[in-house]
């Protein structure tokens, strides 16, 4: 099974081990993986901003660079939600085009979503000595339905418990450029998340999606938490925390 | 208008947020357990929609159909372009049939309209009777909800405010307070030449409208003067009872938790031999004021809306900054879409940018308008109008560039990487950066790894084959 | 072009029909709907018995209900409820319960109009429906509107064989027995209620305290 890893433009550039715990966890259960070389940005923040013909750019180069795989997985329900979801509604109008993408978007997941409903994973390596709290990302939990995914497979992590902390669902404030135009509203948002996050007694927080991650790490740390670790859920899973 | 600048007032004002924290909970709890409650709630809010869809697509037929209907029954159909137009309308009929006294239950097109001031120039004394109405109008404040307009109050301003007025003894809760107010009113109900309501829904198979509520001051208001004025949008025909009756099944649950609210009225005609007592003359006002305009666009599911406001009860930019930093009638989602539409999109440039696009308000909602997507859609005009700032469009233009050019993107990449990488220091943590105050102001960055993962995948690689 | 011509044809530019009154294919579409009126889907949920399920329900929102097994036993189940809540044992009633005991029962009841002095208003019911526990009242010159409105406490009688089980049921009811609706349908659920004040629920609004509702089975 050959398997593309859509990095996301994010891990690229911010932590590349959240990539390279993808590559582990698909490897170990028997996926050939392939990285595009090419590959930059799904265009989301262009999407979001109302730059819909930059979104369709990166659309077609996506297909051009992924369209040779059985699956395409993305550690990010943020990305593989603009891809499955959005891409087809970008070429609604050109009905050619959209047959071919939407063969390749419809093939394209996120990670633990992949995990769970395509691989039916049993076991992973990672490890994990105390609890986590898991934050549900906006757009995998309402655009992809994941929610149990994420969980069942930090389930099988030894040593680790899951703990869940109030308004789990709720966004975090990070919305992309949204959390740099309207910075004081969103940090207000990330500020109710570390109190949740507080309050679930956690020792670490975790997340499907690394924006989510960037910036209740950066509330934590800038309100004085310096312990609650935080990690992406790959990460763990694969036990590449550190 | 200046959302941005209004939410960062209200983020620092501790009496609002104290408020919106108590509301917060109450809405989205009850709504869920009513929904769960239902059962079918998923089945029902699909019907919800195609009936919504249905009267929109024939909008024409079913208002003339409506139209017809209530004139059979005595009601006077007007149609209004604007909100002057409206309160012009309203005033010839107060002159008409000589009203000193208006009393009001909730209607949100009239304050689209700014009624209550009109009428007061005109010398007609405007009671609101809906107890948040009432409480703003003491207060001089516009609704900050469309269902619960008072929501940003607490019991003490409240306090305050009925002491100022009614000159009673300070009391401070709500039951004592409520029941004042009840003592209050009564008599207004009882001597006013009009009530003016809204209507939830206009109904074509009877010529009916429909008042939603739970104080039974919309009851009052629409029984007792002697002239009825309904004002309502174009947009709020259904076809017939049954489909009114499905809506409600979505609309009461998803405003307030509640199976069904505790007065559904349906008014059509005027007094008769039949029905001595109702009020002689019914005057019904059909506002377009921009509604029409969203019809044949990507924008019309918008005008599915039934006002319940689960879409700002659950979105996270409501609940921390209230409504009245949405600077006019509708707040939350529903107004980030259809304030630019009815006032102007120039006129409310931040409005399509205050959301997440979390999607919570599309999955409340209970005609399913995809509330994000249309925030995109206003979002996109934005762009091609050129309406946002210039750094803006110079970094979404450089954004673009790179985006679209996997060599440069991988150098910029891998220099930005290792830049932020040092200037994060032993902490690796950025506590400034340049041009992203919006972010650093109130959050640190966490610093890149270093290298990208680009570099450190090709190093894997390279070293995997040697 | 007055306003509601423009903004008729805004509507049809708009939605992409051709300029004018609607075709003979558009009102026949309309008609053809209306005639059928179509239920939507009912809520799960079998009640087979439609009364245990509309006392639940109207218990729910607030309603207090008791249940007689004849007309002529109303007045005294009246008078129970009034005395067990401490309430003035006089009021208004429709007319067509003029001639019921009342003053057996110990009650002064007249027939007229409300005034805002009384403090108990007699209703009869329409129908009800056990779906939500909710009374659908119909105003008329012997059915007036504002006795179930003004008093502080509403009682209605309700016929147990009136039971219908969601709205929809209402308006074919409604649809057969009057053909057109009358100046004011009221479906009530409860006493008045507001959450206006920090979302704290305050019973006694603006219209009745109490709704009180003996079935007669």
């Amino acid at each position: 099974m050959r398997v593309g890893l859509f990095v996301t433009c994010l891990v690229d550039l911010m932590r590349p081990s959240i990539g390279f715990a993808a590559i582990k966890l698909l490897e170990a259960a028997g996926c050939e993986v392939v990285v595009p070389e090419t590959q930059t940005c799904c265009g989301q923040p262009g999407f979001n901003s109302g730059d819909r013909r930059t979104a369709q750019d990166l659309a077609l180069k996506f297909f051009d660079e992924f369209d040779g795989c059985d699956y395409v997985v993305a550690p990010s329900g943020s990305c593989a939600g603009m891809i499955r979801v959005h891409y087809p509604d970008l070429f609604k109008d050109q009905i050619d085009v959209l047959a071919r993408l939407t063969n390749l978007t419809n093939r394209t997941y996120e990670l633990t979503d992949f995990l769970v409903t395509v691989l039916k994973l049993q076991a992973v390596p990672g490890q994990f000595t105390g609890s986590i709290t898991y934050h549900d990302a906006c757009a995998g939990l309402r655009e992809l339905g994941i929610k149990q995914q994420p969980r069942e497979l930090l389930g099988k992590v030894s040593g680790l418990s899951l703990c869940e902390m109030n308004e789990s669902a709720k966004c975090c404030g990070f919305g992309g450029t949204f959390s740099i135009k309207l910075g004081e509203i969103s940090t207000r948002m990330a500020e109710n998340k570390c109190v949740n996050i507080d309050v679930s007694g956690a020792d670490a927080v975790v997340a499907g999606d690394l924006g989510c991650l960037l910036n209740i790490e950066g509330r934590l740390r800038r309100r004085g938490d310096k312990k609650t670790r935080v990690f992406h859920v790959a990460e763990v899973l694969a036990g590449l925390i550190d | 208008m200046h959302f941005k600048a209004n939410a960062s007032i209200k983020l620092k004002d501790s009496t609002l947020q104290q408020a919106m924290l108590k509301a917060k909970g109450k809405f989205v709890d009850g709504r869920a357990a009513a929904v769960q409650e239902l059962g079918n709630f998923e089945e029902i809010r699909e019907a919800g929609k195609s009936i919504r869809n249905r009267a929109l697509e024939n909008l024409d037929v079913w208002l003339l159909r409506f139209e017809q209907e209530a004139m059979a029954r005595g009601a006077v159909v007007h149609w209004a372009q604007t909100g002057e137009e409206v309160n012009r309308i309203v005033l010839d009929i107060a002159r008409q049939y000589g009203v000193k006294k208006v009393v009001k239950s909730k209607s949100m097109v009239s304050e689209e309209c700014a009624l209550n001031p009109a009428l007061e120039n005109a010398g007609i004394q405007v009671v609101e009777t809906d107890l948040g109405e009432y409480i703003l109008q003491l207060a001089h404040e516009p609704p900050s909800h469309i269902i619960a307009p008072a929501v940003h109050k607490t019991r003490e301003e409240v306090a305050d405010l009925f002491v100022a007025a009614h000159h009673t003894e300070r009391k401070t809760d709500p039951t004592a307070l409520a029941h004042e107010a009840r003592e209050v009113l009564r008599p207004h109900f009882l001597d006013a030449d009009m009530g003016i309501s809204g209507a939830n829904f206009l109904i074509a198979e009877t010529g009916s409208t429909v008042v939603v509520s739970n104080e039974g001051n919309g009851r009052m208001v629409t029984t007792l003067p002697r002239v009825h004025v309904a004002i309502t949008g174009v947009e709020k025909v259904v076809p017939t009872l049954e489909d009114f009756s499905t809506l409600l099944r979505l609309l009461t649950r998803s405003a307030t938790g509640q199976p069904i609210s505790n007065y559904v009225s349906l008014t059509t005609g005027t007094r008769s031999a039949d029905d001595p007592e109702a009020p002689e003359h019914f005057h019904i006002i059909l506002v377009d004021s921009g509604r029409t305009k969203l019809l044949g666009t990507e924008l019309q599911s918008a005008l599915r809306c039934i006002r319940c406001g689960a879409c700002m009860n659950h979105c996270p930019v409501y609940q921390n900054v209230g409504g009245h930093a949405y600077g006019w009638v509708y707040p939350g989602p529903i107004g980030s879409v259809l304030t630019p539409v009815y006032i102007g999109l120039e006129n409310a440039l931040d409005l399509p940018q205050a959301a997440t696009l979390c999607n919570e308000c599309g999955v409340v909602c209970p005609v399913k308008i995809p509330l994000p997507d249309l925030m995109r859609v206003l979002r996109e005009k934005q762009f091609e109008g050129g309406m946002r700032p210039w750094t803006e469009r110079l970094s979404m233009k450089a954004w673009r560039w790179t985006a679209l050019h996997p060599r440069a993107y991988a150098l910029l990449s891998k220099l930005g990487a290792k830049f932020l990488q040092i200037l994060g220091g032993r902490e690796k943590m950025l506590h400034k950066l340049p041009g992203l105050d919006g972010w650093t102001d109130g959050r640190d960055m966490p610093a890149p790894a270093g290298e990208t993962f680009r570099a450190a995948y090709a190093r894997y690689k390279r070293e995997a084959s040697e | 072009m007055n306003s509601r011509e423009s903004i008729l044809a805004r509507i049809r530019a708009n939605l992409g029909k051709p300029s004018g009154e609607p075709n003979q294919q558009e009102i026949m579409a309309v008609l053809e709907y209306l005639n059928s009126h179509p239920s939507g889907p009912r809520p799960h949920g079998e009640w087979t018995d439609l009364t245990e399920r509309f006392k639940a329900r109207a218990k729910a929102l607030g309603s207090t209900v008791d249940e007689v097994v004849s007309m002529a036993e109303v007045p005294n189940a009246i008078h129970r409820y009034l005395e067990a809540n401490a309430l003035p044992k006089s009021g208004i009633c429709w007319p067509e319960f003029a001639e019921l005991t009342w003053q057996d029962a110990g009650i002064t009841l007249a027939v007229r109009s409300v005034e805002n002095k009384d403090m108990i208003g007699i209703t009869g019911t329409f129908c009800a429906i056990a779906e939500t526990g909710t009374l659908m009242l119909l105003s008329g010159a012997a059915t007036p509107a504002a006795t179930s409105l003004l008093p502080e406490t509403h009682i209605a009688i309700l016929d147990a064989t009136r039971i219908c089980k969601g709205m929809e049921d209402a308006w074919n009811l409604l649809r057969e027995e009057k053909g057109k609706v009358p100046r004011s349908v009221n479906f009530i659920s409860g006493p008045s209620r507001t959450a206006d004040i920090e979302q704290t629920i305050v019973i006694g609004a603006h219209g009745p305290f109490r709704v009180h509702v003996i079935v007669v089975s």
